[in-house]
């Protein structure tokens, strides 16, 4: 019931004493290969990358003794003569189109203010949502008034990135029937690396789980809602749209969902990037091993399923 | 206001789970297990005890889990001025990180240190705990013994993080020996002999002394031998207190809450146990949190349960504990034989 550990020793220390060098000892770095454009390479913090003569500084990286030094760990980008490196684990930076997750924070005048793991809180205009009674329509005064009724603090949607403001911060909106709030399930974090951008970001599990993976790493894993249910263009019903209230789920959802959760918890904790196929073998791996759901969460058995899955590609 | 961390639809979901029979939590635990704790003693050089405590960290991530890191320091203080009091003292203190309660502002930061280091203080340094070994020179000198707790990051549970923390520090914990010295003039010999020449040869001939053969009667200050440890480990390290929080929500209650649990649940029930021997056990502190209310009859089945609860939790970190012993001493001989 209640385990104790000792933390992971780290091998910092051996590390250190292979690759440190004095600064003044030129590493044979062939500066100019390595940044054709397409083809990414990795960095660490403090490698010089190029002179900065020829190149302009980019983000991720600084000038120092006339050489771009990169100031992140990542991969080293190139446009034309800007040198960026752009980090493994950072802020999510959204584009438009995205589709992501997240919490309402602040209700404001004729907008929300939204979590969505990015530098700065993402804004869904009032305008941007969709109202009852009708698809499209203008928004009212009595709209602002209960703006509450739509969103409030502490809710969970999901939204696509319309535009970006002056400021930087992005811009929602909700105006589609597969986007708005969530209900019949729970939210997962994981770095916002790891997830890629697919085709669809609404997975459905053939084990009753539907999942969103919001490009700013917010997941959602839910009860599976039927298509049927959850279109109807003409029915647009508010109440249903904006509820609160949770579906019946049964244990053997709930059951799936907690599984599900643990293994994307585990794929994150070994930095893999998510895709489908990759659930699912690693799902059905899970349930062959007869195991108990939190099983999945002890590191030998967490590394057993990522041996196994990665080696089936 | 705080920023809200959970929607209705989460709530609602978290508690028709913990309800559900059989109870489900959201990372598939049952009610009554911890998630993985991580202890390492020792962490902190210059302290004279220390412990980092982190539960529920990912495996192999660097981040994630509730850390704690707790450190001891022992002062020396002045009975006779009246810093001190004699026998010595323990003080605790609780610092949260801005970056554990990032939507946190620093007012409301500032109420919840508060509130942990009131509970933590109250339950540590209540006399029944107090360690023998803290008074240097009796109604003189004493050990100042402060705790000091830091927050690094709460994934929930931060009230059974803290006190195992405390106990690993305190656990951990040495106390400098000390002989007491005495700066004697030779004036009292010199008397016996010559009570007529007192007066002129007791002015002239006093030389501070450094005599340490009568040491007991009139002890002025104390110093601090030269030994190959660090010290003795301080007086009732078996009886520092564990706590184990008891969320409610009835009918059924769950141990170690993430924060989405915590935020589901209304009422919260600490439990400190300390346990002086194997059969006995004493209830250190208690806390009802939360709104809400809870009868007096389930209050006494909810002991019950906690003191189990909490036997468990010390046990295992009490091994845990020896463990750790037993790798510093291993580590501080090799590093003793490479040099």
């Amino acid at each position: 019931m209640i385990s104790f550990a000792s933390f992971p020793v780290s091998l910092q220390n051996e590390t250190q004493d292979l690759t440190r060098h004095h600064p003044n000892v030129e590493d044979d770095i062939d500066m100019d290969e390595g940044f054709e454009e397409g083809i990414h390479r990795l960095t660490s913090p403090g490698e010089p990358l190029t002179s900065s003569q020829a190149f302009m500084r980019g983000h991720g990286t600084y000038i120092d003794r006339e050489e771009v030094i990169s100031s992140v760990a990542g991969t080293i980008e190139r446009v034309n003569k800007l040198i960026s490196v752009r980090a493994v684990r950072s802020k999510y930076n959204p584009e438009v189109g995205d589709l992501v997750v997240g919490r309402i924070m602040e209700v404001q005048p004729r907008r929300w203010k939204v979590d969505a793991n990015s530098r700065q809180d993402a804004v869904l205009m009032l305008s941007s949502v969709n109202l009852p009674g009708g698809v499209q329509r203008r928004k009212l005064e009595s709209d602002e008034l209960q703006m509450r009724t739509f969103f409030e603090e502490g809710d969970l949607l999901v939204a696509e990135v319309q535009a970006f403001f002056a400021d930087g911060a992005m811009s929602l909106h909700t105006r589609s029937l597969r986007y708005g709030k969530l209900r019949n399930g729970q939210l997962l974090t994981v770095p916002s690396a790891l997830i890629r951008r697919l085709k669809s970001h609404f997975l459905s599990l053939p084990c009753g789980v539907d999942l969103i993976l919001g490009l700013n790493g917010y997941i959602w894993v839910s009860k599976h809602v039927k298509q049927s249910e959850q279109e109807g263009e003409e029915a647009f019903d508010a109440e249903a749209v904006y509820s609160n209230k949770n579906d019946d789920i049964d244990d053997a959802t709930r059951l799936a969902i907690s599984r599900v959760s643990n293994i994307i918890r585990v794929l994150a904790a070994h930095f893999i990037p998510l895709t489908d196929t990759l659930l699912l073998d690693a799902y059905e791996w899970a349930v062959e091993q007869e195991g108990d759901v939190k099983d999945l969460l002890q590191a030998d058995i967490g590394d057993a399923m990522i041996a196994t899955i990665t080696a089936r590609d | 206001m705080a920023a809200p961390s959970t929607s209705k639809a989460e709530k609602a979901y978290i508690q028709a789970s913990l309800q559900a029979s059989p109870p489900l939590r959201a990372d598939g635990r049952t009610l009554l297990d911890f998630r993985t704790i991580l202890l390492e003693t020792g962490v902190a050089p210059l302290a004279n005890g220390s412990a980092r405590l982190n539960i529920g960290k990912a495996t192999q991530e660097g981040g994630g889990g509730t850390e704690v890191l707790a450190a001891t320091k022992l002062e020396v203080e002045d009975v006779e001025t009246g810093d001190g009091v004699d026998g010595g003292r323990l003080v605790c203190s609780v610092t949260c990180s801005p970056s554990a309660y990032p939507h946190m502002s620093s007012i409301a930061l500032d109420e919840l240190q508060y509130d942990l280091t009131t509970i933590l203080n109250q339950t540590l340094s209540h006399p029944s705990l107090h360690p023998k070994n803290l008074s240097i020179l009796p109604g003189k000198k004493s050990w100042l013994l402060s705790l000091d707790l830091v927050v690094l990051a709460d994934a929930g549970n931060v009230f059974d993080a803290l006190f195992m923390a405390a106990r690993a520090a305190l656990w951990d914990t040495k106390v400098p020996r000390t002989r007491a010295i005495q700066y004697q003039t030779r004036r009292s010999g010199y008397a016996s002999k010559n009570t007529d020449a007192m007066e002129v040869e007791g002015e002239s001939n006093i030389t501070s002394g450094f005599d340490t053969r009568d040491m007991a009667r009139a002890a002025a200050d104390f110093e601090l031998p030269d030994y190959w440890d660090e010290g003795e480990v301080l007086d009732g390290r078996d009886r520092w207190p564990v706590c184990v929080t008891l969320n409610l929500l009835p009918p059924v209650h769950f141990l170690d809450a993430t924060l989405p649990e915590e935020a589901s649940t209304t009422i919260k029930l600490l439990l400190a146990f300390s346990f002086p021997s194997n059969t006995q056990s004493s209830l250190q502190a208690m806390r009802l949190t939360g709104s809400g209310e809870v009868v007096l009859a389930q209050m006494k089945l909810l002991m019950a349960d906690g003191e189990r609860y909490a036997r468990e939790v010390f046990h295992a970190l009490e091994l845990k504990l020896r463990d750790e012993d037993i790798r510093r001493n291993v580590k501080a001989r090799d590093k003793f034989t490479v040099r």
